[in-house]
């Protein structure tokens, strides 16, 4: 049997998560391919809804990438997801989602290294915990 | 119609094919639903690429096109034009899928690479569906410029644009402009020299009257949008006007010093300045900090930074000047002052405080107060009179203030001398009356009338004094009354109380001095009464104090001083009971204490230690244990209150008492207090009574107290020196007589105790430069200036900083005298340097001296360039200017002179570098290969520098006379707070980055927002101008189209699901949702909305969405990414 191999579903921001992946690549920097990118403007605009439905389409993990506090292209964007991740962490342990499984990562425009550090330890992190548990719901509407 | 899908993908070279297997792709996008045509190309980018895009819509019809290739922040742009070109809404039909950067570039394998491939394919294919036409709004374009940073680049660049006739505001952070260029002396591989051509364009920039140049100014914040920026500068204020003439008058009469910043701190300049002779503007500035903890602390706010000063620069009569600004008793208070000012000294951090009291008593030692010149006073009227009861230092203060404002006061004093407590409660030792009586005197010269033994009370009332005439009253009575110890036998005979003791004798009156004396208390009093009694005759003076030695609140020096001459004081004891014999005192029974619990002063509380009694054999006791007021004077007066402790009630700000038109202050509304607060309370009252006479409020418009710690740095390497000691009789020759115990400094000691001060304020305030000014155009006064402007582009033009080596302790740098960093040897041979451009060595004591030429120099390239652990990267301008260093010692120092380069590479890569690289080589400089390793210095400070020759592979020691450190060009420090006001971002090295390395590198992710300059990279001159006039160029094409588009995607609300709840408002960090009271629904402001989408991670309705990244299409994503998960 092969391995399992997770399904990670990315929210980087425009300015800064997004570029970094891009640096990733202009520096050769390979990571697991289970990490797929969505392209945001702001991860102040990653709404709870995205998250959830990720989850629910049978998402292992979900990543949320923006700028470091104080360095958000919209001011304070990338502050208002983390207010609403830290309340959606504790509403989807509920759904036996941990927040092993959920995470929100400040990757800077020039950090492609630490961008391809997260992709790895994610993936190997979720490979350690297996599938998600919503991976066999099916996919529903919401 | 039906949706009809082109699919497109790139193979980029082999870029994107070496490991997506691209045809697999095209096929697997063909099978899918909607998808007409699916193709795959070398260089989707190329026109033909673009031409088979446009042509395959036409010729197919299609509704939507998604191109899988590099990242969409490349090309995404081309593609939406094409799109465009062949007549589709861009927005709506096109999407971009990142198969290089996120998919080829980072996959190791290639069957993980295509299936990854896929999987983002065909998320981009059910995404494009659901997109919707969107239609760019435009904006026109502000034409004016901002440019911040006038180095070279800024000056480059605002000269450019100025020239094409539009407005350019450069603003500079220093006072001048010229950046690191003009530091420089000349110019690799031409040698021309910078000033020659560096200030031609300065003069331009200063001249030039499309140029608003603004020096010492930051830009504070931006806000707008390409084409219409609104930027908030802050103009800090340099104390100087325009109409300076750049004479320097000023600094040659001021008295504070500094390290010149644009020397590298290799010369001093004064605290008004001018950076350099050709600094543009020509206009000197004042570097002024926060006042000093002197200033702030002093209870009457005596400009003390200002009055030091002036005595280190020998100008007494100045300093007294400036002391009696604020206070007219400088030789009483610098005699008795305890000296508030001296506690929160800066110079404690380095030995001690500065002795500041006995420097104020050493300015008003040396002027002669009989001729001391009286100022010109316009009198006002006659009738102008204001009443003051008590000739103490609060009451004399007060008049002097008044008298100086023209007014005409009449103290009241019930005493035959004037003076209060300074007079009756301070012996003559400490205080002659000399010293007094001519402060007096001076302040009567003023047209102060002063009254003696005039008592005003039961038969003529406070009150009373304002139908004699008088319009105002200050009350400055003082606390004469003394406390009682509360014990038994306490009016025997032989008991008299400190205050009464030390005011008969200050009044000649005969007074009985026991032979055995026992003064209670630990205050001045009860030094100042056993120290009295000694001189008085006493055989055996012992002061008895219920705490301990740390709790006495006299000052130290004077407990020491009773203690020489022979003084006793015992300390945890206290009286319980006075005993006598035939009604005369015998003796004194006290307890032993011990320190309990702190009480509310803070202090430890004594506790009497049970059984511990015992007797003192006295015949005389002094209790001298604190005073109180005596309110008698207030009979006959009705509408003053008084306090429960009996102090008087007024206004802690204007002194007022409940009376109006009298005032009060000094120890008879504090407390018994210091006689500096005193001072400052008449001082106080002395405006809030020429308000009250104008009939103005009284407490507003008064003159704010000093506050803030932003102080000049103390230098590092400061000397240690201990603080100036007072000379003294000795005890042999003072303890029998009155003479004056503490002589006062020496005119050396003075000045040069003046000296230690560390000038916390900058600038001291002594307003010299005032005087110098022909043209007028000094103002102390002036405030910091902000100020809008509008512009349509910005260029950011802020340089770099020149590494500081001294935490690569391996090269000695700012220990060993003759290791200079590249910019302070650049200032040695610039003409206008600390050495008129020689070439010398630092003298081995001082480093401000400089002695002679070096015979022998080793230059020492990348240091913190190309090291792993400074900065990776090279520099880039280090190996030049290191030949150029090695032809100006050769040329400067004689061609005896050996120089060695120490060198890991040479990069000699611009136009004439290599040719100029060969002719430094010719004349004799030794190169050697290796990096150097380590410098020391023996101890005739010759420095030994080791390093490996890699070209021989030996271990090498050069021994030489000096060393130049090429150090590295580093981001500057407050890099990461520009970059977040203009929105722009960071690299890994530090430096403002580019939007694309090779093809886009002036642009920033904030589009009219441009770079320029060593800001964005190490850069030599000619690169910087280059990039400069590349700027000036992008920012020119942006007004010369006058509009630009802005992108579409920017937040909306459904008006009809929106619920009204305003959650987003609070959200917006834009501001661009405004509630609509009529239809109970909140709206965008699309001219404002940045599109970040706040406002649609939180609607709970689904009202607020950001066009392009709606719910559906982003769920479209998301299920194309997952459709293999699941069922």
């Amino acid at each position: 049997m092969s391995e399992f191999e997770p399904q990670i579903v990315a929210f980087f921001c425009n300015w800064c998560t997004f570029t970094a992946a891009d640096l990733a690549g202009t520096s050769r920097l390979s990571y697991p391919p289970n990490l797929k990118i969505i392209r945001v403007m702001c991860t102040g605009m990653v709404d709870p809804k995205f998250v959830i439905k990720a989850f629910l389409n049978g998402a292992d993990g979900v990543l949320i990438g923006g700028c470091w506090p104080g360095d958000c292209h919209y001011i304070n964007g990338n502050l208002k997801a983390r207010r609403r991740v830290a309340n959606l962490t504790e509403v989807l342990k509920q759904y036996g989602i941990g927040e092993d499984r959920f995470w929100l990562r400040w990757i800077a425009a020039s950090e492609g290294t630490m961008l391809q550090e997260v992709a790895t330890e994610m993936t190997e992190k979720l490979k350690q915990l297996g599938p998600g548990p919503l991976r066999n719901l099916g996919q529903m509407a919401i | 119609m039906s949706d009809r899908i082109g699919f497109f993908i790139c193979h980029c070279g082999i870029n994107i094919a070496y490991r997506v297997r691209v045809q697999e792709v095209a096929d697997y996008a063909a099978t899918f639903p909607g998808v007409v045509v699916s193709k795959d190309y070398l260089f989707m980018c190329s026109d033909p690429g673009q031409d088979l895009i446009e042509r395959e819509i036409k010729n197919q019809d299609l509704t939507h096109v998604v191109v899988a290739s590099c990242t969409p922040r490349m090309h995404e742009k081309t593609f939406r034009a094409a799109c465009q070109r062949a007549g589709l809404n861009p927005y709506r039909a096109f999407h971009m899928v990142c198969v290089r950067e996120h998919g080829s570039w980072v996959t190791e394998s290639e069957d993980e690479a295509t299936a990854k491939a896929i999987t983002l394919v065909r998320a981009g294919l059910m995404r494009v569906t659901n997109q919707i036409a969107l239609f760019p709004s435009k904006f026109s374009v502000n034409p004016n410029t901002l440019v911040v940073g006038g180095g070279i680049a800024g000056m480059q660049a605002a000269l450019d644009i100025a020239s094409s006739g539009n407005k350019v505001y450069l603003v500079e952070r220093q006072p001048t402009v010229g950046g690191h260029m003009l530091q420089y002396d000349k110019t690799f591989p031409t040698l021309d020299c910078a000033a020659c051509i560096g200030t031609p364009k300065m003069v331009a920039v200063g001249q030039d009257k499309n140029i608003n140049l603004m020096t010492n100014t930051e830009v504070e914040s931006v806000s707008g949008f390409v084409g219409n920026f609104k930027v908030t500068v802050n103009q800090r204020s340099r104390y100087v006007k325009t109409n300076c003439t750049g004479c320097g008058d000023c600094a040659k009469v001021c008295p504070v010093e500094s390290p010149n910043e644009w020397d590298v701190g290799t010369k001093m300049r004064k605290a008004i300045y001018i950076s350099f002779p050709q600094a543009v503007p020509v206009r000197y500035a004042i570097d002024k900090k926060d006042r000093g903890p002197c200033v702030q602390n002093c209870p009457a706010g005596i400009n003390i930074q200002g009055f030091v000063a002036l005595i280190k620069a020998g100008k007494y009569q100045e300093a007294l000047n400036v002391i009696m600004e604020k206070m007219p008793l400088p030789g009483s208070l610098g005699r008795i002052c305890p000296a508030p000012c001296e506690g929160n000294c800066r110079r404690q951090e380095v030995d001690s405080p500065l002795a500041i009291c006995q420097l104020k008593r050493f300015a008003a030692d040396q002027v002669d107060w009989d001729t001391l010149p009286v100022p010109e006073i316009e009198k006002k009227s006659e009738t102008e009179k204001v009443a003051i009861i008590g000739a103490g230092p609060a009451g004399l203060t007060a008049a002097y203030f008044l008298a100086k404002k023209g007014y005409h006061p009449t103290i009241f004093e019930s005493a035959p001398f004037a003076g209060g407590m300074l007079r009756a409660g301070i012996p003559d030792y400490r205080l002659p009356p000399a010293v007094l009586e001519q402060e007096i005197n001076y302040i009567k010269k003023l047209g102060v009338d002063i009254q003696l033994n005039v008592s005003i009370g039961k038969d003529r009332p406070v009150a009373g004094l304002l139908q004699e005439g008088f319009k105002a009253v200050f009350l400055g009575v003082g606390a004469q009354s003394s406390m009682k110890l509360k014990i038994e036998n306490e009016d025997a005979e032989g008991v008299m109380h400190g205050i009464d003791y030390l005011g008969l004798l200050n009044r000649r009156q005969p007074v009985k001095t026991g032979k055995k004396v026992a003064v209670v208390g630990g205050g001045d009093v009860a030094i100042d009464s056993a120290r009295e009694a000694l001189r008085q005759g006493a055989s055996a003076v012992k002061i008895l104090y219920r705490r301990s030695r740390e709790e006495m609140p006299a000052s130290k020096h004077e407990i020491q001083a009773a203690e020489e001459e022979g003084i006793q004081i015992e300390l945890l004891v206290a009286p319980v009971a006075v005993l006598t014999q035939d009604g005369k005192v015998s003796g004194l029974r006290c307890l032993k204490m011990e320190l309990g619990e702190p009480d509310a002063s803070g202090r430890r509380r004594p506790v009497p230690v049970e059984g511990s009694e015992f007797e003192v054999e006295c015949d005389m006791i002094i209790p001298a244990i604190g005073q109180r007021i005596n309110a008698g004077f207030l009979e006959g007066t009705e509408g003053i209150k008084l306090t429960r402790w009996g102090t008087i009630v007024a206004d802690p700000v204007t002194y007022q008492t409940t009376f109006p038109g009298i005032f009060a202050g000094g120890d008879m509304f504090t407390g018994p207090s210091i006689a500096v607060e005193a001072v400052a309370a008449g001082q106080q009252a002395a405006i809030s009574i020429e308000k009250y006479l104008l009939g103005e409020d009284l407490a507003e418009n008064r003159p704010a107290r000093p506050t803030g710690n932003k102080w000049k740095a103390i230098p590092k390497k400061i000397e240690s020196r201990s603080r100036a000691k007072m000379p003294i009789l000795p005890v042999a020759e003072r303890v029998n007589n009155y003479n004056e115990v503490e002589l006062g400094f020496t005119e050396e000691q003075a000045r040069a105790e003046a000296a230690r001060c560390v000038d916390c304020g900058g600038c001291c305030e002594c307003k010299l430069c005032v005087e110098a000014c022909q043209a007028g155009a000094v103002d102390h006064e002036m405030t910091d200036k902000q100020e809008t402007i509008d512009v349509g582009s910005i260029i950011i033009a802020t340089g770099f900083d020149p590494m500081n080596p001294v935490k690569m302790t391996q090269y000695g740098y700012g220990k060993y005298r003759n290791v200079f960093t590249n910019i302070e040897f650049e200032r040695l041979s610039n003409a206008t340097g600390p050495t008129a451009g020689k070439l010398l060595k630092r003298d081995l004591k001082d480093p401000m001296k400089f002695t002679e030429a070096p015979k022998s120099v080793a230059i020492l390239h990348c240091i913190g360039s190309r090291d792993k652990n400074y900065h990776e990267y090279c520099s880039r301008t280090c190996c030049m200017y290191a030949l150029k260093y090695a032809h100006l010692l050769k040329d400067k120092c004689g061609h005896d002179t050996e120089v060695y380069n120490f060198y890991i590479d040479m990069r000699c890569f611009g136009k004439g570098y290599e040719e100029f690289y060969k002719k430094v080589q010719a004349e004799g400089v030794k190169m050697i290969r290796g990096k150097a390793g380590s410098i020391t210095e023996d101890e005739n400070g010759i420095l030994t520098v080791k390093g490996e020759d890699t070209l021989s592979g030996r271990l090498i020691e050069v021994p030489v006379e000096m060393v130049i450190l090429c150090t590295a060009m580093e981001p500057r420090p407050d890099a990461p707070e520009v970059m977040r006001k203009f929105g722009i971002g960071i690299g890994q090295d530090g430096f403002f980055q580019e939007q694309h390395p090779k093809l886009a590198p002036i642009s920033t992710p904030t589009s009219g927002v441009f770079l320029a300059g060593a800001c964005q990279g190490p850069k030599d001159i000619p690169d910087t101008v280059a990039q400069a006039k590349g700027a000036a160029a992008e920012a020119l094409a942006l007004t010369s189209a006058g509009q630009v588009e802005i992108p579409p995607m920017i937040s909306s609300i459904d008006s009809d699901i929106c619920v009204g709840c305003q959650l987003c408002i609070g959200l917006c960090a834009y501001s661009a949702i405004e509630f609509n009271r009529y239809a109970g629904i909140s709206e965008v402001n699309s001219a404002i909305c940045k599109g970040c989408g706040s406002c649609s991670g939180i609607c709970p309705s689904g009202a607020a969405k950001v066009r392009h990244f709606t719910d559906k299409q982003i769920f479209a994503e998301i299920d194309g990414l997952l459709l293999s998960q699941g069922a």
